[in-house]
């Protein structure tokens, strides 16, 4: 029986696919984009976090805490404070008792064409967890929201299982990439090339972010990797929003974005429709 | 929009006929209050008093004419008279006729006249005669004002209608506007415009066919009689601005068990988007069989932030009226009073709203004075049974020797009342009461966190009542586990749920074989109306971890200090009961951030969620959708967002004319959206 840490988990996601669909948000992934908007996904373990506008210093979750140096997220804190202003993000999950919840909607999912969908995080960096908790559903469409930031066997593995891949398409630029996301991105590449030339359907999201990637360039070259995509449904834009940066201070972290996060970013989508390519823009 | 339409749109808007409305002199002759004259005839008086003094106003381009320039004449008694009235009686809210759904549409096509032909000697039918004279003769006078305007075709529609049976869509549209003008004229508020795409159907239908009007030129009418219903509602009294019923009911079955849902449905609920006004309050009767086009076109107005359609499920609500005894033909011609309340248009003098059961104060007495000497849970619920069936009793039989103000004028559209030279106010076929229920989910909340902690863990019950008197103060942890730990109603946990369940079921109990002095029934609901704040300001903090000072939820809804898992399961959670037994009315409640709409798909997708509920068993159903830092900002700067348009209980107004407390609770709500 696998486990894994979940960070959220949210019915009626409506941007994650089709349909009603309820979305599983694994905690930890391997990619530090500069534009996260899910910092509290990025590491693997349970942390505390602490939304602190409201907190009235009243040093109630420092008397309950016993560990003052190092936090181990014993959750002391958490049932102290009278604003309920702490939570501990990071459940661990058997993957049988989630299968189990996600199974008694499949009649939801079922009346409207939808399903499930793991987002993250990177949900292929819990990938055995993942597998396990599908293999479990019965009559349930399933969906990965990823990165495509993994090794080929586990993406081949994920391509076989899923039956709708929602694949990010970052930075077309090698060295830019490993700058705003901290990774190579030729693994990546190759992933979309593999889905390019698969049966599993798939939609390739690209996040727009100012300064970044809003040029044709990168445009081009995200056109140039599905063209011809028979299982492609869709190119999905996402322009960066400002909001990304709110809940940083709540994990202990700061947002210190490279790029001018005030600019709203430009949209190059005339190679898309040039090459009949279906693709819709998030607002 | 046509350029006509923006044109009558934007003289509403600017309130550029708020100029003609006339201050009332506090010397202004009360002829109808001499003090042999029969309350009736007072009714009748007034109402004519009143017409008279209204003066023709007539907007540019009018094409639905009648616009209010008197406001509400003072009532039919003096104060003494009024005292001396409410020492004897029961009086209900303003004493008024209010939450019925006239049968207008018997009238438009007969005609006033040919109802003044069956009026006879007796006093009830000179208020009658005296009520449709003072209506047809201002109808002159609107009539010869359009002819001096050059509004010629204002004025031939007048010459017909309301006194003779209207021919065409738009002669129907006028008499309706007339109709419904001199009743709130009358002083009876909260009654409903019923049916509308049912008994205006055929006069459009045969309008299209016979080429009198095309498909655009009859949506611009009916665009005009949609903005005619709003020049006037800050004029109609209600508990808040826009709490005025002026609402209407769509598609559904028909008497005779066919499918109503027609052409007319569908332009309403286009007009209704198009002009995203607060009126009139569109209710969309659905079933399984309903197709998911309806609700998508449905899901348009929530998307806007309309706060209605409001959904009634007729596979629940014919059934369930039915059983309570309305004959199949009634039940199947359901309209919704001005909230949610079942009603059956001309044939009830029902009190739908004429108490509330308030259920989680109800089990926070039980908790905090018997639950010391429970054993079980059992025997706790037996003591909350034996209340509960005690305050409904009571509830009723504190409510004896009512009195209603006639309303001879109203009268006219109810069955037999002609006939019978009867008074509507005096009752009619049916004469049920209904009960609101309050703090359902904090009530099954509070149950469930019991049986947990207290039956479950052996949390002493002493604990448990120190730390609801401290506000939770020094019982932190107390506090987290009772708030985050225990069960709650709304996550699809049969834990809470069935509490929930079981309360609904005690309460159907209760009202079974009580009659009220008028031999009518009484019906449990799942309603509030605004005592979701009354009833709120008597509790202090409660066992589900709920702090002192948060308010009930609103109608049929989860508690306000809980994130939920999310609409799935809130719809599981709120369709396990068998809301068939509680048919008085109230819908569940659910917010929704503007966020969810800004992709085209999630109009399916939230007409599939609205789906989900009919086909699980749900009665009702209302969705908001909301923006918190909107609203935030509306307080501050009302000037910025006179349009912003929100629910509040059973209707919409509009956010910044409401009081600071029902903002509170909407922008709380919001809070939680899903």
């Amino acid at each position: 029986m696998s486990t894994g840490v979940v960070f959220d988990i949210k019915e009626f996601a409506v941007f994650d696919g089709p349909g009603i669909r309820t979305t599983v948000f694994v905690k930890g992934c391997p990619l530090r984009c500069q534009w996260c908007h899910n910092p509290e996904g990025l590491r693997k373990e349970p942390q505390l976090m602490v939304s602190r506008a409201a907190c009235t210093h009243c040093g109630a979750c420092d008397a309950a805490c016993s560990h003052p140096a190092v936090c181990n997220a014993c959750g002391a804190c958490v049932t102290a404070c009278r604003g309920s202003l702490r939570k501990i993000v990071g459940e661990r999950w058997q993957a049988e008792n989630l299968a189990a919840k996600l199974q008694k909607d499949a009649d939801v999912y079922a009346l409207s064409g939808g399903g499930v969908t793991f987002s993250g995080g990177e949900p292929l960096m819990q990938w055995p967890f993942v597998k396990d908790v599908f293999s479990r559903l019965s009559g349930v469409h399933k969906a990965i929201e990823t990165s495509a930031y993994a090794s080929d066997e586990v993406f081949a593995d994920a391509m076989a299982c899923c039956d709708l891949i929602m694949m990010d398409w970052k930075v077309s630029d090698p060295e830019l990439h490993r700058h705003f996301t901290g990774v190579d991105q030729a693994p990546i590449r190759r992933h979309a090339q593999m889905l390019a030339a698969g049966d599993t359907p798939f939609i390739l999201r690209m996040p727009i972010i100012p300064g970044v990637n809003d040029n044709p360039a990168h445009f081009e070259t995200a056109a140039q990797l599905v063209s011809g995509a028979k299982a492609l449904q869709c190119v999905e834009l996402l322009p960066y929003q400002r909001a990304a940066g709110a809940k940083y201070e709540m994990v202990g972290m700061e947002y210190q974005p490279e790029f001018a996060d005030a600019q709203t970013p430009q949209m190059f989508t005339d190679c898309f429709e040039k090459a009949g390519i279906p693709y819709k823009v998030y607002r | 929009m046509t350029d006509r339409i923006q044109l009558l749109k934007d003289q509403m808007w600017n309130r550029v006929h708020h100029a003609a409305r006339m201050q009332l002199d506090d010397a202004l002759p009360l002829c109808y209050r001499a003090p042999d004259m029969p309350d009736v005839l007072r009714t009748a008086n007034r109402l004519k008093q009143s017409l008279e003094m209204e003066q023709p106003y007539l907007f540019e381009g009018e094409l639905i004419a009648f616009t209010r320039t008197v406001p509400n004449l003072p009532m039919i008694f003096d104060k003494a008279e009024w005292d001396e009235i409410c020492q004897n009686h029961f009086i209900h809210e303003m004493g008024n006729v209010s939450n019925l759904s006239p049968d207008y549409g018997k009238v438009i096509a007969s005609g006033l006249l040919a109802v003044r032909d069956q009026l006879g000697a007796q006093m009830e039918h000179e208020a009658m005669r005296i009520s449709i004279d003072a209506v047809v003769n201002l109808t002159s006078r609107y009539e010869k004002a359009a002819r001096e305007a050059g509004m010629a075709d204002v004025a031939d529609v007048l010459a017909h209608v309301p006194a003779q049976p209207a021919r065409t869509f738009r002669e129907a549209l006028q008499s309706l506007r007339v109709l419904h003008y001199a009743m709130w004229c009358e002083g009876d508020y909260h009654n409903t415009l019923g049916r509308f795409d049912q008994y205006m159907w055929p006069y459009l239908r045969a309008d299209l066919a016979n080429g009198t009007e095309t498909q655009e030129s009859a949506f611009e009418l009916l665009e005009a009689f949609f903005l005619a219903c709003n020049r006037d509602s800050d004029l109609y009294p209600g508990m808040q601005q826009g709490d005025n019923g002026q609402s209407m009911v769509l598609g559904g079955m028909t008497p005779d068990g066919q499918d109503g849902y027609n052409l007319l449905s569908e332009m309403c609920l286009k007009a209704s988007a198009e002009l995203r006004l607060i009126d009139p309050k569109i209710n969309l009767r659905v079933s399984a069989q309903t197709p998911l086009e309806a609700f998508e076109l449905g899901t348009q107005l929530t998307k806007l932030g309309l706060g209605f359609p409001q959904y009634e499920n007729d596979d629940v609500a014919i059934p369930a009226l039915e059983k309570l005894g309305y004959a199949t033909p009634d039940a199947r011609n359901y309209a919704m009073a001005a909230c949610w309340e079942f009603i059956i248009p001309g044939r009830g003098m029902e009190i739908p709203n004429i108490g509330a059961l308030p259920m989680a104060n109800l089990v926070d007495e039980a908790i905090r004075t018997k639950l010391a000497g429970c054993r079980s849970m059992d025997e706790l619920k037996q003591h909350i049974r034996d209340d509960l069936f005690a305050t409904v009793r009571q509830i009723i039989s504190e409510r004896h020797d009512l009195y209603v103000i006639p309303s001879p004028y109203l009268s006219m559209f109810f069955d037999n009342c002609v006939e019978e030279a009867r008074d509507i106010s005096l009752g009619s076929t049916y004469n049920n009461w209904g009960l609101h229920g309050t703090g359902l989910a904090p009530a099954a909340d509070m149950l469930a966190a019991v049986e947990q902690a207290v039956f479950g863990e052996n949390l002493p019950v002493q604990t448990l009542l120190d730390a609801m008197e401290a506000n939770f103060h020094g019982y932190e942890a107390l506090h987290h586990h009772l708030k985050t730990e225990c069960p709650k109603m709304g996550n699809d946990q049969d834990a809470a749920d069935q509490h929930a369940s079981w309360l609904l079921h005690t309460f159907s109990e209760a009202v079974q074989g009580l009659r009220n002095e008028r031999g009518g029934i009484v019906r449990a609901g799942t309603g509030s109306a605004m005592f979701y704040i009354f009833h709120a300001n008597e509790l202090g903090a409660t066992a589900d971890g709920r702090e002192k000072g948060v308010p009930l939820p609103a109608n049929y809804a989860p508690s306000l200090n809980l994130k939920l898992n999310g609409p799935v399961s809130l719809i599981k959670s709120f369709t396990k009961p068998d809301l068939a037994e509680v048919i008085n009315g109230g819908p569940l409640t659910i917010e929704f951030s503007d966020s969810v709409f800004t992709q085209p798909e999630s109009i399916t997708k939230v007409a599939q969620l609205v789906r989900l509920f009919v086909l699980r068993g749900g009665h009702q159903l209302q969705l908001n959708t909301v923006n918190r830092d909107r609203l935030l900002d509306a307080q501050k700067h009302p000037e910025n967002h006179r349009n912003l348009i929100v629910r509040v209980w059973g209707w919409s107004g509009y956010f910044v004319e409401l009081d600071k407390v029902y903002q509170d609770h909407i922008i709380r709500r919001a809070e939680l959206n899903l």
